[in-house]
């Protein structure tokens, strides 16, 4: 508990700007959600643990071939409570991605890969650069589509926005290739780097406390 | 001389795929073999670490500008897909591209597309948690598979539903394999039992499996299997048409 | 610098010989233009240079491509990347990464260039391209004129001698178009740097080239000026048209020798009645129409009113209002103010003609106009015949040469008789005869009674086509009237024609020859 605590602060005075300076925030809603569905699920099926009763479920027994499971039965305190408790450790390691992935510039990731990671990173380079593209293609095609005659069947009509799309995409990864290979894209094996990214003391701080958090919830 | 060929894993990493794809298949069976309780975490360190070995190996591959355009923009379109469901229960548009894609570029370019296309949309979503390798080695799997589908000209549609279908269905049970030690809590009728026989195990992962396939898996096997059911034709003709204009493994003479 | 000896070209999947014997050289320092009709064959000439052709692409090659000394035999396109730069049909498709800067690193990056040369080259690109103030901007936010800039200055990083460009200007607005083939000239004159450029619309062009190479549908090639070339070549722009139509003894390329040439015609000729429409009822009214993006105003208060019968040219700077129009005329935006609509049918032709094509065959987009429609079946491919005869049913529309295309959205758009019809910059990447056609089609339907509003910068279009012009600036409306006196009161404006006999009001060649009979 002490831990999320802790890094919540942390995110809050480091976040950085980007796409994913939210994830803390949704890390932090999915922990909880995966607390509560533990919850939920232990008090459903659990193995029944004695102790005070808050509330009774009515008992609905299932199929004998779903092993014999037993859905409801008492709702025990004690169940609730030892099921968050051991959902903590869970639920802090995905707070602790979710604040590394708030505190990380994806744009100084995706550019100072390792060297050795190239073509993997290149390729996420052109998909990233292609996605914005994407959305507006869509828009047009949708315009043009909805004047031409769109089709009233749902599925239908997806593919008439769907196909120009994928075409077009398809033209555009061909006119790439030629590109790069025009501007000697994979003449050398090796490559320099424009912005050589530095490894700053937050940087270090932020992998240490990391490291740290995940030992201490071990 | 000829044109260069669209990316092939060779000789050398076929074998390291192999490695690591047991090294993260262990990650996923993991409950039916070993009764520690740290086997979840070390897992989840094992898998990230073959992954990012694997992908250093393609690395040293050379990938031919064509490839690398092509895998950019399918798995900016698949990653783009996948939110689209709004995480309505298995409705995965990214699946039915990512098999159509597979097919028609081969094993090797599938296996990649389904990797790159995790790890684009983690990227996307800013969504990275432990389950992400292991979404990514079941993505490129599927891919993997989906190349390998034989290319049987009049039957090609009903096929590939049917790869949807299984694919579908094997997505659901690594996902599941991947979820349960750890989603629903260790004292629960369906939960993973550490030192248990296998054969109790495996009952109670089939019954949480079943429960689970309810809600996601049947709906996701009913939706990738209609999509390529009806836009399949359409997205297949474009693919293919792609692949030619692509010139791959094209004669260049000189006389 | 670049010879072509006796060079065919095939494509491997193809039975057709692309190229035939083509010979010619070009020497340094010379600002080339390569004309030809669509389909012909000018992109796979532009790609041979860098052994794109056959390299990357495949294709069997006879003959050699000696660039620099060095035969595309031996180099693949990769080991050229410092010798030659190309900038493709679309700048944008080429470009890797999001942002300027890093776009220009690129290059460098994969030729293993160091840090200082790297951080060097593109101070000095930024400057010569004018791109300093936008070098951290994002590529997609850019202006079509500047990410042509920015594509020039991603080859022209590596310092190559040679830069090759596949329609540079087509998409751009006249300003843009300016500003780039400056930058050009500037790299030929200043820098000795060989330039080759394809190019369709000749009027913007054909003032800065040294050399002009024309393929032909024959195979043959011939190379020489400008004028020589243009005297007998079927393409070419309304100046040398008009010199040719007037046969006077030589064809001059400027507004200016050609006006020394005519002054006699101006003199005498005779007035020429405008081409007069039978107008035909409202069939739309915009009132006080405005449409904000947030904060930004894109059209204000517009007063509107299209009649059938006319052909209405939108003009403007890109910004100016024109596309917010036509998408409050759509009805896919927001708007205040009423547009009263009076007809059933509007069709509309996009800037991208392929967002409107969805089906795997020629046929089944023919078929599904039908359908859609409610038409005979057949209907849509009868009129495709008409418009382009000898269409395969079969063909990927996206095989289709741009005229080709042309007459195939033509079809699928006119085939329900629309009573609007419009049309956002049609003539882009369109050679002579695929205008002409499409002038044709357009006038033909106005006859009948429908309306056009075509959005457009192509002047000469405007003249032949429209008979009343509507400008915007920013947002309002600056001009409504007659084509003739909208492009008679701004001087710039002017179609080639009306430059060369001004102050006589004649807009096209046809009206020259009316006047002088």
């Amino acid at each position: 508990m002490a831990a999320i605590v802790a890094i919540a602060l942390l995110v809050k005075f480091l976040k950085s700007d980007g796409p994913w300076s939210d994830s803390f925030y949704w890390a932090l809603k999915l922990a909880f959600a995966v607390i509560i569905f533990r919850v939920f699920i232990g008090v459903i099926i659990g193995v029944p643990v004695p102790g005070h009763t808050l509330f009774t479920i009515p008992n609905i027994p299932l199929p004998d071939w779903m092993a014999g499971i037993t859905l409801g039965g008492p709702v025990t305190w004690e169940r609730v409570s030892s099921t968050v408790i051991e959902s903590l450790n869970i639920a802090s390691i995905i707070a602790i991605f979710g604040a590394a992935t708030s505190l990380t510039n994806t744009r100084a990731v995706l550019r100072s890969m390792p060297p050795i990671f190239y073509e993997v990173g290149m390729v996420l380079v052109i998909a990233t650069t292609l996605t914005p593209q994407l959305v507006g293609n869509l828009k047009r095609i949708r315009i043009a589509q909805k004047i031409r005659g769109i089709s009233n069947s749902k599925f239908l009509s997806w593919r008439q926005i769907a196909m120009p799309l994928l075409e077009d995409s398809l033209a555009r990864a061909l006119d790439l290739a030629a590109a790069m290979d025009s501007r000697g894209y994979g003449y050398s094996r090796k490559r320099s780097k424009y912005r050589p990214q530095k490894f700053t003391f937050k940087d270090a701080l932020l992998i240490s406390t990391g490291f740290i958090f995940l030992a201490v919830s071990l | 001389m000829k044109t260069a060929d669209i990316f092939r894993f060779n000789g050398f990493r076929i074998i390291a795929l192999t490695l690591t794809s047991i090294v993260s298949a262990a990650g996923f069976f993991w409950p039916f073999f070993s009764s520690s309780n740290k086997s979840s975490l070390i897992f989840w360190i094992a898998t990230p670490l073959a992954l990012l070995l694997l992908l250093a190996l393609i690395g040293q591959a050379k990938l031919d500008a064509k490839s690398l355009a092509l895998l950019g923009v399918l798995s900016a379109l698949i990653a783009a897909l996948r939110p689209l469901g709004a995480g309505a229960a298995g409705i995965e548009p990214m699946w039915f591209l990512l098999i159509l894609g597979a097919y028609v570029f081969g094993p090797s370019f599938g296996f990649l597309l389904g990797v790159q296309s995790m790890l684009l949309s983690a990227f996307l979503t800013g969504g990275f948690g432990p389950w992400l390798p292991y979404q990514i080695f079941a993505a490129g799997w599927l891919g993997l598979l989906a190349g390998l589908t034989p290319k049987i000209k009049r039957i090609e549609i009903p096929l590939l539903v049917i790869v949807g279908l299984i694919a579908s269905e094997i997505f659901g049970v690594l996902m599941d394999l991947q979820f349960w030690p750890w989603a629903i809590g260790p004292k629960t009728q369906l939960s993973y039992l550490p030192g248990a026989a296998i054969g109790e195990n495996l009952n109670r992962f089939f019954s949480y499996h079943v429960a689970s396939s309810m809600a996601w898996n049947v709906p996701r096997a009913i939706f990738t299997a209609l999509l390529i059911a009806l836009v399949g034709p359409g997205v297949l003709s474009a693919l293919k048409r792609a692949s030619r204009k692509a010139n791959f493994v094209s004669e260049i003479k000189f006389i | 610098m670049i010879k072509f000896q006796n060079v065919s070209l095939i494509y491997p999947t193809s039975q057709k010989t692309i190229l035939d014997g083509l010979n010619f050289e070009i020497g340094e320092g010379e600002f080339v233009l390569l004309i030809g009709e669509t389909g012909i064959g000018k992109s796979s000439v532009l790609r041979l240079i860098n052994g794109l052709v056959p390299h990357h692409t495949g294709g069997i090659l006879a003959g050699n491509v000696e660039v620099g000394g060095l035969s595309t035999r031996d180099v693949r396109p990769g080991e050229l990347a410092e010798l030659i730069g190309i900038v493709g049909q679309n700048p944008v498709n080429g470009f890797v990464t999001d942002i300027v800067e890093d776009e220009l690193a690129f290059s460098m990056e994969s030729l293993n260039l160091s840090n200082e040369v790297m951080r060097k080259r593109i101070e000095e690109v930024l400057d010569l391209l004018s791109l300093a103030s936008i070098r951290d901007r994002k590529i997609a936010t850019l202006s079509g004129g500047e990410q042509q800039r920015v594509a020039i200055a991603a080859a022209m990083v590596l310092h190559p001698k040679i830069l090759v460009l596949d329609e540079p200007t087509s998409a751009l607005d006249p300003v843009a178009a300016e500003e780039v083939l400056a930058i050009l000239q500037r790299l030929v004159h200043d820098l000795g740097i060989t330039v080759i450029i394809a190019e369709h619309r000749l009027e913007r062009v054909i003032g800065y080239v040294d050399t002009v190479i024309e393929i032909s549908a024959d195979g043959n090639t011939r190379i020489g000026k400008p004028d020589e070339i243009l005297k007998e070549s079927e393409i070419a722009p309304p100046l040398v048209k008009l010199a040719r139509a007037l046969k006077l003894p030589k064809v001059s390329l400027s507004v200016r020798d050609l006006r020394k040439d005519t002054e006699n015609i101006r003199n005498t000729g005779n007035e020429v009645a405008q081409r007069h429409e039978v107008l035909g009822r409202e069939l739309i009214k915009l009132d006080s129409v405005s449409v904000h993006y947030g904060d930004k105003i894109a059209l204000q208060k517009l007063d509107l009113s299209i009649r059938g019968g006319e052909i209405v040219a939108l003009m403007g700077r890109n910004g100016a209002g024109k596309s917010s129009l036509i998408k409050s005329l759509l009805d896919v935006v927001e708007y205040k103010g009423t547009i009263k609509k009076h007809i059933t049918k509007i069709g509309y032709i996009p800037q991208d003609a392929n967002d409107l094509l969805y089906h795997q065959s020629v046929k089944n987009e023919c078929d599904q106009t039908d359908k859609d429609h409610s038409l005979t079946v057949g209907t849509t491919y009868k009129l495709l015949n008409k418009l382009v005869p000898n269409i395969k049913q079969d063909i990927h529309p996206r095989d289709l040469s741009e005229g080709q295309r042309l007459a195939l959205v033509l079809a699928i758009v006119l085939a329900p008789n629309p009573e609007l019809l419009i049309l956002d910059e049609p003539t882009r990447g369109l050679d002579y005869s695929a205008k002409e056609l499409l002038i044709k089609e357009l006038i033909a339907r106005s006859e009948k009674g429908a309306a056009v509003l075509i959005a457009t910068h192509d002047v000469e279009l405007v003249a032949e086509l429209a008979s009343r012009i509507v400008i915007l600036a920013d947002g309002d409306l600056v001009a409504d009237g007659p084509t003739m006196d909208v492009l008679l009161a701004s001087p710039a404006f002017a179609p080639q024609v009306t430059k060369v006999m001004s102050p006589r009001k004649w807009l096209t060649v046809s009206d020259v020859l009316k006047a002088i009979e």
